[in-house]
Formats: C-alpha cells, structure tokens, sequence
C-alpha cells in the first residue's frame, strides 16, 4: 500500500462521459481508489489537494513531441523533456523519430523506451515512416511496431513520392498503425519563411503557401480512402485542410487530425517584431484560417490539441529570421495557451478542450492513457482556470528556451500533475 | 516670469534704427560694397528695416539676405534646437562688407557661429555687427560695432525682443524669473 | 528630433517626420551646391556603415553625407558568409559598440535583421536595406526627388514597374507615397508579384500606364533575390515592361522617369533612353535621385543625432 491522496472540491473533466462536475478522487497508490460528490479524508497519513475552483482531469497526453534524444541532447533529453511534460500537465506523450539517428530502427524504439522508463512520465516512440526520415525506403515496420512503436511518421519531412507514399499507406493497414503526416509541398515551401499573405509581403520574408499543405493533403486523403490506412493529418494549418478533412471524414476515410497550441494560439499578424520564436513549420496563418482551426475545434473535425514541442538552441533562434529554425517549444504552455484561446476568448467547452488534450490523442495512438475512472492508474493533472502566468525565456524547464508563448499572458496554471498516485509537479516546488 | 522694466517702446526701436543705419554708413562711407545679413529669427526683420533704411538714405538697393546657423551651433545634442530654417543667401560675399544683424547678443556663441558660417560661403572683407541688445555675460572675445543700447542684466534676467514681423508689435523689455524674485 | 530613435522602416515616421526631413533636406541641398559643402555641425560624431551585403551607391551616400557635415564615417563590410550565426552579428556589434560610434547605418540581406540590430544596441540605427523588407531612406529620398520637381505630392499619379515581388524599395515607397497621398500603382508580371494582390492596383503592361502616370518608377530587375526565376525572357519583359523612346515619348510632358540604380541597360530602360552620362531626355531625373540622397541622408543623420 502506497501513499494516499485526496483531491477534493475540484470540477472534474471526465472525457470518457464527457461530464463537467464537482467530484472528489480518492487516490490509493498507484490507482483511482474512489471518485463520488463527497469523499471524507480518513484518518492515516494523507494527503489532501483542495481544488476549490480548479479543473481535475487525466493527465495530459501530447501526441506530437520532439526530444532531441539522441543526437541533438544539448537541446532537449528525454529526460528533462519528461520533467518539461509533467510541469506542463502531460503525463503521456508521443515522441517524434526525427532524432540523429532517426528511429528507424528497432534498437531506437528500444532505446526510447527503456531511456523513458527511468522518468515520471511515459513516453511511446513513434517511428520513422521511411529509412533515415529520407524519403526513399519503407522502414521495417512490423518490426517496429513490435519493439513497440506506437504509430509511424516522417515528421519534420513529407514523403513527396506519392507511390512511395501509397505503399506505406497499404503497407501500415498491416500492422494497424496510424501514419502521422506532416504534409508539405517543397516547391511551395522551398524557400518560404512565414506563411505567404499581406503580413509576408510586408515583412519581406518568403511567403509558404497555404496550397503546400493543401495539395499533399488532399493527395493523401485520396490514398487513405483508397488504402484504407489510417492517417492521422498533424499540425493541420489552414482553413481549406480543416474543410478537405471534414468531408473525407463525412465520406467514410479513416482520417483524424491535430492542431497545434500554437496554430491557435497566433496568427501571422503576431509576425510583425520578426520574433523567430514565432517561426514554426507549417508557419502560423492568417487570421481567417486561425479562425477556421477553432471552428474545426468546435465541430469536432480535429481530434487532438499537440504541442509539436520543438527545442533549439539560443544560437538557433537568437540569429536572423532567415538563418533561425523552425519551431517552439510547448510543452509548459500546451493546456494554458489552449485554455486561454478556445475556452476563454471563443467559447469552447472545458469537457471538448479536455478530450483534446486526452482521450483525443491517446485513442489515435492506442495507448491507455487520458482516462479517469475507478481502477486506472491515477494520472490527474490540477489546473486554476483563474490563475495567470506571462512565461519568461528563463521559466522553462526544457533545456531549450524557444517559446512562442513568451511574454504572452496565459490563462490555466497547472497547479498539480499526479503520476501513478504520485504528485510528480507541483506549482511554485521549483 | 515678471516684467521688470520697459527697455524701448516702438519710438526707441525706431529711432536706434535709424541712428545704426546711418552709423554704418559712415562707418563704411556709403553702402558701396556692403551686404547686410539677418540672423534667424529676429535678426532677419531688423536687418530688413536697416537695409531699407540705408536704400532710402542713399537711393540704391543693397544686397541682403538671412542666415541660419543650425548646423554651425556648439551646443548641438543638447536636446535645444528648434527648426532649421534656409540660408537665403543669393550673393558673393566675397570682398564685401557684411553687415551682421541680430537681436541680442549675449554670451557671443551664436555670433561665433554665424561668422563661421560666413566664412563657409566667401571670404568678406569685413564682417561687422549689429546689435539691438548687447546685454553682456560674454564667453567669448566678441564685441559689437553698433548696439542699440547696452542692458546691463543679471543671469537670471530675460531680455524680449519683439518685433512687429515677427511679434506683432515692437518693444524690448526685461524680464526676471520668478523664483528669484522672492 | 525626430518620433522614434532609429528609422527602421517607414511605418516608423509620422507625417511631420517626414516634411521635417524635406524641410531639412533643402537646407542641405543647398549646402552641397556651395564652394565649401561642408558644415561642422557633427564635429566629433562618429558614424558606422555596417553593411553585411554589399552596397557601393547607398554606403557611398551615406559616408558623402556623414563628411559634410563633418562626422567621422567607418566603413564595416562584414561578409555575409562569415556571419551565418547571430552569434556573429552580436560580436560584430560587439566590436563596433567598443569603438564608441553614435550612430550605426545597418544594411543586411536579411529581412528583420536591422530590427533585430536596433533591439540589442541602444544607439540609433538606420536601416539601409534588410532583405526584401524595407529601404526607408530611398524612400524618403524618392518622395523629396519628387517633391523637388512637382512641389504638390497629393494626388500625383505613381506606377511602380517591374519585380515588385523582391523589392524593398518598392514596399518603403508604396507605403511612404501613399502616406503623402499619392496614388499608386503596380505593374509587373504575375511571378513578379505575391500570392495576394488585394490592396494593390495591379497592371500587366506598362502601356496601361504610360501615357496617365505622373512618375514611372522603374524596379531594378533583382535576378540575385529571385528564388527561382520563372520569366521567360528578357525579350517578352521589354515587349511588356521596358521603357524604350517610343514609351517615353507617349508620356505626359511633365511626367519623370525614375529608377533606385544601378539600371540593367536594356532590360529595365533602353540604351536610347539611359543615353550616355546624361540621358537626353529631361524626364529621366535618375541622378537626382542621388543627389537627393545625400541631402536626405544629411538631414536624416542631422535630425537623428540632434
């Protein structure tokens, strides 16, 4: 018997029953002892939470991480990109393959996966759709996935071989996997900077249009529903693929998609300072495609909130908007920048933006995460819907400081995370 | 700030006037040669009246023209400087007698700048000063050739010049700030 | 003197900043027809030209107007290949910042990077080109060449010809001319313009304009900055977008031909049209343009250090 801990008065987020509501959890050890209206704290050794006024809900899962590890540790380790999640509320997450090398191969999975044992949070590899992420040969994915891959993606890159592209469609039906596509047309985004409208025009940086994410998009579509795979579209960008994925939806084709905190969060208006924080792939749109991100939020075309946490070194982004890479980091804000733009500023329900943020992602990817009910593991995060924060470059826990979200006024502090009935953060224990 | 004494009303100003022109005429014997300079602002108008007064007096025209010294000033970069105005300066200068016209002088800076100034556009002859006001507290060897009276004033003391061009009405008076009046 | 410490980009200078600068301007065109053009006014100031792309017109108009009015001007050509890391820049900076300058004039290939100098040096800065961003001194020193020539900018017709896509000089000077109200067109190729053209008074062919424009404006075709070329020829550009004695001579009497430099001959404007050191044709006002630039630049150094 392990310890024991009250989590009472809270509104609990139940994205299995979709339910907002007053409840108070029991936690013994590692699991869900009791959820009701109204739970005494006995006598013994206990701990109690008050969560008066605060959202209880499963620990966090972000399907759509990047941890640097191996090859790029002096970003990012999976180690404290783990202590990064668990600060942010996410107890699951779901590691992207474009490391160096790129897990491609079954002793990565494997390392992954026993180098994620030794941290407070689980963590599934997610593994390379083709060899070294080049887009050339089809990985062993019955092998991966039997090392334990939970899904398969070139993320960073687009298979631009559209027959290479059909046969790992066909080929992944096999093995029951999602393919999680980063979609991209390079002779669109070849040298493209930001997202190609009025803002790049005046800024002067090379404009990515939005027919790059579009025209591949489309093309998979068309593979998946002739394959039957299921793709799962990532960091979806723009109003025309919120519409192109509804329809293929409506139509029966096994596609699920995700948007980025950031996506929702900003738009290219926010470019104007050229803060290469805010340079990101696919790059922040307009505000009429912001606009469509959250309606595809609201009618439950998207099926999971990521942060598509994207470490780089200061040297990396403190240089000119052209030299900077691509990404943010996102893992400490994934729930408060979500919390503040969809719940806050658009109407959104607590109970939808909940699901986003668990069962969403965690059924896509089959794992067992993103629930809360009697008997599972105790996986909660504690948020304070009332409590703001401004994130500074030197309020991360990350090993990187690229935050889009830096000066930015958030909403929805993570004030607990209980892993396995055990509290693994806790606001102000810096 | 107080009004502390009346320097000239408009029939001094006037008659300073006159008597400065005709100094410069004799000084100079007649105005062959002689070019007559205003200092922006209010060295501009006085100038004006004297270079008629001296076309009248001698029934030919003189040149004459206005001088800014914006960009000859030492105290640049201390946050004090208002507009530029134009140099309209459309005649050599070179070998004449220029006759530099300003309002007060003061610690000689500006004067100091204004002969550089000159210097940039020609080689005169001569160059002389016209004065409404020499009120002293001089920081440079600078002297004028005509004043129209010597004010003795203290630091703290302001001397206004106001001129119907440029003020609407002609008068010089002294001015003290308040919190030195006790 | 002016609103805003550096002048990064037009959007920077209100209305009154910019008159001022004209006003100025005129003081100092004078000067620089004098025997002398030199005044001391900035005795003692020390100006850095750091250009990290290559420049010979704007870095030579800077350093002419920074030594008549008696500055010191140090010339900092920092190549671009050995500077990919921001890292380097900020050693650059570094370097100039120690030699105790007042004044640092940026020119960088990259769009934002003179945004991003200012950021981190308290000294003003003036951007003399980032990337395909902005110019803002040929800007202002375009609107005084043509307030210089038609004294009443409001209402004069503008058409802006050729890669509007690449140019920086065409973005300042949109934005600086419709803020004096000018009106303001665009002609160029379909691949020489940005995916959204809303807001733009767009033309296809120079004909369209030729003979109602106050000012054609030429651009300077920028094979350099195109990422990849997709027009077809030089001979189909001249047949829609060049400026030959034909077109010149269907312009209005008082129109004027104007350029950023250096021209392409026979791409942008014909020989017949360039002529030699002169054009023969009274309407090409191209060396204006730079003489208009020194006193611009002297005003702008003059106003900003004040």
């Amino acid at each position: 018997m392990g310890s024991k801990i009250l989590i009472s008065n809270g509104s609990l987020a139940d994205p299995e029953t979709g339910r907002f509501c007053r409840k108070d959890i029991y936690i013994e050890g590692r699991l869900i002892k009791d959820i009701a209206d109204k739970i005494e704290a006995g006598s013994g050794d206990i701990k109690i939470i008050d969560a008066r006024g605060m959202i209880v809900m499963p620990g966090l899962v972000d399907m759509h991480v990047h941890l640097r590890d191996p090859g790029f540790e002096e970003e990012e380790t999976i180690e404290s990109g783990a202590e990064a999640a668990l600060a942010g509320g996410i107890t699951s997450m779901a590691c992207m393959p474009n490391t160096s090398p790129a897990i491609d191969s079954p002793h990565l999975v494997k390392y992954v996966i026993e180098k994620a044992d030794s941290t407070d949070c689980s963590i599934y590899p997610v593994a390379a759709m083709t060899k070294g992420i080049a887009g050339k040969e089809i990985t062993e994915m019955g092998l991966l996935s039997e090392e334990g891959a939970v899904a398969f993606s070139d993320d960073g890159r687009c298979v631009s071989d559209a027959r290479l592209m059909f046969e790992i469609m066909r080929y992944s039906v096999q093995f029951g996997k999602p393919l999680v596509l980063h979609e991209e047309e390079y002779s669109f985004s070849g040298y493209g900077l930001m997202h190609e409208g009025k803002f790049s025009t005046r800024l002067g940086l090379e404009g990515i249009s939005r027919l790059s994410d579009d025209i591949i998009i489309q093309r998979d579509i068309m593979l998946a529903g002739k394959t039957g795979a299921r793709i799962h579209i990532t960091h979806v960008s723009t109003s025309a693929a919120v519409d192109m994925i509804r329809r293929a939806k409506k139509n029966g084709v096994p596609v699920t998609c995700d948007v980025t905190s950031h996506h929702l969060f900003f738009n290219d208006s926010f470019l104007e300072g050229f803060n290469t924080n805010l340079k990101v792939k696919p790059p922040l749109r307009s505000r009429d495609d912001q606009m469509a991100l959250i309606e595809g939020v609201k009618d439950g075309t998207i099926d999971a909130i990521i942060s598509d946490h994207a470490p780089h070194l200061d040297t990396e982004k403190n240089t000119t908007f052209r030299a900077a890479e691509f990404g943010t980091i996102g893992l400490e804000t994934l729930f408060a920048s979500s919390y503040t733009k969809l719940c806050r500023d658009n109407g959104v329900g607590i109970d939808k933006l909940v699901r986003l943020l668990t069962l969403g992602p965690s059924s896509i990817i089959g794992i067992n995460a993103g629930k809360i009910s009697r008997g599972k593991s105790a996986d909660i995060t504690v948020a304070d819907p009332g409590a703001d924060f401004t994130p500074a470059a030197d309020s991360f826990r990350s090993r990187s400081k690229n935050s889009a979200f830096i000066g930015q006024k958030l909403y929805g502090k993570i004030k607990y995370t209980v892993k396995k009935g055990k509290i693994v953060y806790e606001s102000g224990s810096n | 700030m107080i009004e502390k004494a009346n320097i000239l009303n408009p029939d001094d100003l006037e008659r300073v006037i006159k008597r400065i022109s005709h100094e410069i005429l004799e000084r100079n014997r007649g105005s062959e040669n002689l070019v007559i300079i205003g200092l922006r602002k209010r060295g501009v108008p006085l100038a004006r009246r004297i270079a008629d007064r001296i076309e009248s007096f001698e029934e030919k025209k003189v040149d004459f023209g206005k001088l800014d010294i914006s960009f000859y000033r030492d105290d640049f970069g201390m946050k004090i400087k208002s507009d530029v105005e134009k140099t309209e300066i459309g005649f050599d200068i070179t070998d004449k007698n220029v006759i530099l016209v300003d309002d007060v002088l003061f610690t000689g800076r500006t004067i100091r700048a204004a002969m550089d100034a000159i210097i940039d556009l020609g080689r005169p002859r001569s160059i002389q000063l016209v004065v409404l006001i020499d009120r002293g507290h001089r920081e440079l060897p600078i002297r004028a050739d005509y004043v129209g009276k010597n004010v003795p004033t203290s630091r703290n003391e302001l001397v206004m010049v106001k001129l119907k061009e440029t003020d609407g009405e002609d008068g010089v008076i002294l001015l003290e700030k308040e919190e030195d009046v006790k | 003197m002016l609103s805003k410490k550096s002048i990064l980009q037009v959007d920077d200078l209100e209305k009154e900043d910019v008159i001022k600068i004209m006003d100025t301007a005129d003081s100092f065109t004078d000067i620089s027809k004098r025997e002398i053009k030199k005044v001391p006014i900035l005795r003692g100031k020390a100006v850095v030209n750091l250009f990290f792309e290559s420049s010979t017109r704007t870095r030579t108009s800077f350093e002419v107007a920074a030594k008549r009015l008696s500055a010191d001007m140090i010339n900092f050509s920092a190549s671009t290949s050995s500077l990919k890391k921001g890292e380097s820049i900020m050693d650059t900076l570094r370097t100039i910042l120690a030699m105790q300058v007042d004044l640092v004039v940026v020119r960088h290939s990259d769009s934002g990077t003179v945004k991003m100098v200012d950021d981190l040096i308290d000294i003003p800065v003036i951007n003399a080109g980032d990337g395909k961003h902005q110019h803002p001194t040929q800007a202002l020193l375009d609107l005084y060449t043509i307030r210089s020539r038609f004294k009443e900018c409001r209402g004069l017709k503008v058409a802006i010809v050729g890669d509007f896509l690449n140019s920086r000089v065409a973005a300042s000077d949109i934005l600086l001319f419709e803020k004096m109200g000018m009106d303001v067109s665009i002609v160029a190729p379909s691949m020489l313009l940005p995916e959204d053209c809303s807001g733009f008074k767009i033309y296809s062919c120079i004909d369209d304009v030729i003979e109602s424009a106050d000012i054609i404006y030429m651009l300077r075709m920028q094979f350099e900055r195109q990422g990849r070329k997709f027009y077809p020829s030089i001979r189909e550009y001249n047949r829609f977008f060049s400026l030959n004695r034909d077109r010149v001579g269907r312009m209005k009497e008082s129109a004027v031909i104007m350029h950023p430099g250096p021209v392409n001959r026979g791409i942008e404007i014909s020989d017949e049209v360039m002529g030699g050191t002169r054009s023969p044709y009274s309407s090409v006002i191209i060396e204006d343009q730079v003489t208009g630039g020194v006193a611009i630049r002297m005003a702008i150094l003059y106003l900003i250090l004040g």
